[in-house]
């Protein structure tokens, strides 16, 4: 009886788990960008049900993730690892609107639940904490002065009840300088049901992520609630802008060799081209790549555990003219979607599956779409003492674009707000009175406590360029606060910049970190300033101490001598009463001291 | 014959005493900046062969002070070589590193050691040995005469490490350790020890330097040690398996002091017994994963003893069952309901930025040079009613 009614429960549980809640689903999007670039989108997604996860019965939400969001009491988690810029001169709109990117180096920001804003503190302190052990990345280095409570910029991603959402706090905190490799891209494998055996993870390697032109690692979780009931859906998400020439050179030879002169068409229309002078033509075709190729490995067949119709995983943004060969023993299915410009592919199960583009010429290059937004931030000025920092931001379209701009400054950098100045030039519109700043936001820097954190809610009309400047002075540290490579200089995270936009998503960019040279010290003085007090109290030491032990001896106690040398000794004699006398006084002063 | 049974289960168990039932590895460089490329490939090839001899990632701390894998200069993106003919790629594609960059100190050093660490310190980032753990303590950097430099910032003396092995054994954990160093002066590092069951080795004697054993030209640094690098060799070439019976004697005599260009050291001293026990232990003791399960008692055993634990056993999965009933009230999502207004928490405002409004701030200016104007008025008045009289 109770095995039959075991079964039928489980059989229950596994429908409605089917049905209802918990699923896994990866997408790939490829998109060939202008100049060689090749941009990989890679996202995983994955639930679990709040019961599920209250009882701690994980299926496809990695156990390790959630027993430390459980511990740490944190609602909905944003984590983010990044290399390199997204160069949208030429590359275009970001991809999810920059809102699965973070700023150079690690960012986090999280809703921690809590009664008041030092437990909050506390349970940040032991997420960014936990969260370091199972990264690799020192996240522990977030304290109180790298972290920020955002107002404006960020806004909650998932379904959080009006009665929670008293008790959670935001929290941010960036680290700039810090690396991203190897060792962060394992946990994260760890992390996906297929652990990087099949399916699309099968294409991450450390070797060609690490090598991108901009790479950005993401995990997002939150609570969503349909109307079933609730969910924590988590969200991996790795984009990257690979160069196709520079991915496709061996893993053993990566270094750039010169082209023998037989594969160089020359350019014969330039006046010293001849049979020994060269000028490379430039080619106006899209360039042969493969996924084997460019991404250093085979896609290993579809992931088992996917659920549903996996009818779109691996999709590829090309014209309908360009060519794709399917290398592939399974079976698999393309779909094309969006006006022929985009094809999807079915992966088959335990086979792998190649897509082939060879070299062609196309009759138009494929549009990109135009970014939001434009924006460059730099550091102005010079000197050890001060300078300042001037943002560029631009409106290229023909609304007036509203947005949130947050600076999380490190406390050794001190702004000035009242130097704070937004001025708008619009081609063709002369008129300085427009406001360009709607609201500020400012929590001033304590030395050694906290960063400053600046929030503005700007306001860009149509087509102008907003330049935003502040200036501030540098801090001087202690001798014992400068990192071991003090002459690097210290840096900056990046500004974020929210764009308000009117329909649903987010649109985020970030500027690049900036690296502030401080003051820094001789390092080593404290051993110059040793090694020379050593020297002169061992001159004054050791000449004394020679006059003190050294025995004279009198003339007359040596014989044999010359009348001449007999005067000498004379005179010498004297010299010696005199030392006598000097070292009689010596002697007492010591005995005095004593 | 029962006589003898439980002779023979005795020695077993007598044994089994004297062995360790987890082994760990500490691997520390401490070395930042790219020219020292070869201290993060030495520890990295310890790490990969720690690794190979079944030591899992949770039971190596790795310490790399820099990264030269994702570093510019480095024209082999994602990888470290330990040898010009780049045949093994040390940095691979799982790999995980528990301290790195300025987290490589000597206090964290020292607190990891010693397990003296916060409490919201992971796991992944302690040491977790106890009494019967051995412990593979590897360290290579720059140093001198009983100092080895950390990040070209800070030093650790012989006599810190000296004393944080002591605390150590006074804590109960470790069981038995190796010490193995490469640096210059390195013998000096271990003249200080004087806790029990430490095996120590190092690459140079006093005033002599450790060299470095080959560049590659490509990487454009050279890109491992000689004593590093001869140890790897010998536990590539004859330690290829965990059923390995050689012994840390083996691995000594192998030192060639012609190929290493410096005098290894060795101290046994400090061993229970003696330089030819210490010599006699196996390679695989402190390099692999042996794990040994101990008998708690010889002839059968109490049997109500795996019963009661059995009943203990119950009795916590009981007490967490009924946690996770209590907890049922609040779970971790709830459903949604608009219901409740959202009121601005007071406590939480004052760790916020607060709005700053300009034109506010000019009415304020407006205030303080009228209280200014006033209060001058006022002493001017003064002064004229004083000057009166």
């Amino acid at each position: 009886m109770f095995p039959i009614l075991f079964l039928a429960v489980c059989l229950i549980l596994r429908i409605q788990a089917v049905y209802a809640i918990a699923d896994y689903h990866e997408r790939l999007l490829l998109r060939p960008l202008p100049h060689n670039s090749l941009l990989a989108s890679f996202n995983f997604r994955s639930n679990a049900s709040s019961v599920s996860f209250d009882e701690q019965n994980f299926r496809y939400f990695p156990r390790s993730l959630g027993q430390i969001l459980q511990h740490a009491h944190a609602r909905e988690l944003h984590l983010r690892f990044s290399l390199g810029r997204w160069d949208s001169e030429n590359w275009g709109a970001r991809p999810w609107n920059g809102a699965r990117e973070g700023g150079t180096g690690v960012e986090i920001w999280a809703w921690v639940e809590a009664e008041t804003a030092a437990e909050a503190n506390a349970r940040w302190l032991t997420l960014t904490n936990a969260l370091s052990g199972l990264f690799c990345a020192s996240l522990n280095f977030i304290d109180s002065t790298k972290t920020i409570r955002p107002e404006k910029t960020f806004l909650p991603e998932g379904t959080h009840i009006n009665q929670s959402m008293r008790n959670l706090h935001l929290l941010h905190g960036t680290l700039p300088h810090e690396v991203v490799c190897t060792e962060n891209l394992t946990p994260f494998l760890k992390l996906l049901p297929c652990k990087g055996k099949a399916g699309i993870s099968s294409l991450l390697d450390g070797h060609k992520l690490f090598d991108a032109s901009w790479q950005t690692m993401a995990i997002d979780v939150r609570p969503v609630c349909l109307s079933e009931g609730c969910l924590l859906e988590m969200e991996q998400t790795v984009d990257m802008v690979l160069d196709i020439d520079r991915s496709k050179r061996p893993h053993d030879n990566p270094i750039p060799r010169p082209v023998p002169i037989e594969q160089i068409t020359c350019d014969t229309s330039k006046s010293y081209s001849s049979h020994d002078s060269c000028y490379p033509l430039r080619k106006n075709v899209e360039p042969s790549w493969s996924l084997a190729e460019v991404f250093g490995r085979p896609l290993k067949g579809a992931c088992p555990l996917e659920s549903g119709e996996a009818s779109s995983t691996v999709c590829l943004d090309v014209p309908s003219e360009r060519s794709v060969h399917v290398q592939t023993d399974g079976s698999h299915h393309e779909s094309k979607l969006n006006d022929n410009t985009s094809r999807c592919y079915k992966l088959p199960v335990g086979s792998n599956l190649d897509l082939v583009l060879p070299e062609q010429e196309l009759a138009a290059q494929p549009s990109l779409a135009e970014p939001p937004l434009y924006a460059s931030r730099s550091i102005v000025g010079h000197g050890q003492e001060r300078g300042g920092v001037q943002a560029t931001i631009i409106n290229p379209t023909n609304d007036t674009a509203n947005l949130v701009y947050l600076e999380s400054l490190p406390w050794f950098m001190k702004p000035y707000l009242h130097t704070l100045r937004a001025t708008v030039l619009t081609p063709g519109v002369l008129d300085m009175t427009q406001h360009a700043i709607k609201e500020t936001h400012y929590r001033p820097a304590l030395n050694r406590h906290r960063g400053t954190h600046l929030e503005l809610l700007l306001s860009i009309p149509p087509a102008s360029t907003l330049t935003l400047s502040y200036d501030f002075d540098k801090a001087i540290l202690r001798y014992t606060e400068y990192p071991p490579d003090a002459n690097r200089g210290f840096d900056v995270a990046p500004a974020v910049i929210r764009l308000e936009s009117q329909s649903s998503g987010q649109t985020f960019l970030r500027t690049t970190s900036l690296l502030l040279p401080l003051p820094t010290p001789d390092f080593s003085m404290p051993y110059n300033v040793i090694i020379l007090t050593s020297t002169v109290m061992a001159l004054g030491f050791g000449s004394i101490f020679n006059i003190l032990v050294r025995r004279f001896v009198g003339a007359d106690e040596v014989d044999g001598r010359s009348k001449l040398a007999m005067k000498v000794l004379a005179i010498k004699h004297k010299a010696r009463l005199l030392f006598g006398l000097l070292m009689l006084k010596i002697r007492g002063k010591g005995r005095k001291a004593e | 014959m029962i006589l003898r049974f439980t002779a023979l289960l005795l020695a077993v168990a007598t044994l089994a005493c004297a062995e360790h039932t987890s082994n760990w590895a500490v691997l520390v460089s401490t070395s930042r900046f790219w020219f020292n490329y070869r201290h993060l490939a030495n520890v990295l090839s310890l790490y990969r062969t720690v690794k190979r001899l079944g030591i899992p990632d949770s039971q190596i701390i790795l310490m790399l002070p820099d990264d030269m894998a994702c570093n510019p200069r480095n024209a082999f993106p994602g990888t470290v070589y330990n040898n010009a003919d780049r045949a093994l790629d040390l940095y691979g594609d799982n790999i995980e590193v528990d301290y790195r960059g300025y987290e490589v100190t000597v206090e964290n050093f020292i607190r990891l050691m010693t397990d003296r660490v916060g409490e919201d310190m992971p796991r992944s980032k302690r040491l977790l040995t106890d009494d019967r753990s051995n412990i593979l303590v590897y360290m290579t950097g720059h140093g001198g005469n009983e100092f080895l430099k950390f990040q070209d910032a800070e030093e650790i003396s012989a006599f810190d490490l000296a004393d944080a092995f002591a605390q150590m054994w006074e804590k109960k954990r470790y069981h038995e350790m190796l010490f193995m160093i490469d640096t210059c002066q390195a013998n000096t590092m271990y003249s200080k020890f004087y806790s029990p069951n430490i095996i120590a080795t190092g690459s140079s004697e006093i005033d002599q330097s450790s060299y470095s054993h080959h560049a590659d030209n490509d990487v454009g640094v050279a890109v491992i040690d000689r004593y590093t690098y001869y140890n790897l060799d010998f536990l590539e070439t004859q330690v290829r398996e965990p059923t390995s019976k050689k012994t840390l004697g083996d691995l000594f005599d192998s030192y060639d002091e012609s190929k290493i260009h410096s005098h290894p050291g060795f101290r046994y001293d400090l061993f229970r017994d003696g330089e030819q026990a210490a010599k006699q232990r196996l390679v695989m003791d402190f390099f692999g994963n042996v794990q040994n399960v101990e008998l708690e008692s010889s002839n059968g055993g109490n049997e109500t003893q795996w019963k009661e634990d059995l009943e203990h056993l119950q009795r916590i999965i009981d007490a967490a069952r009924a946690r996770h009933e209590g907890g049922r009230e609040q779970p971790y999502l709830h459903n949604v309901d608009n219901d409740e207004a959202v009121a601005s928490n007071p406590l939480l405002e004052q760790e916020r930025a607060a709005k700053i409004d300009m034109e506010n701030g000019w009415r304020r200016q407006a205030i303080g040079a009228s209280a200014l104007l006033g209060c001058i008025g006022l002493w001017l008045v003064g002064f004229y009613v004083d000057s009166g009289k």
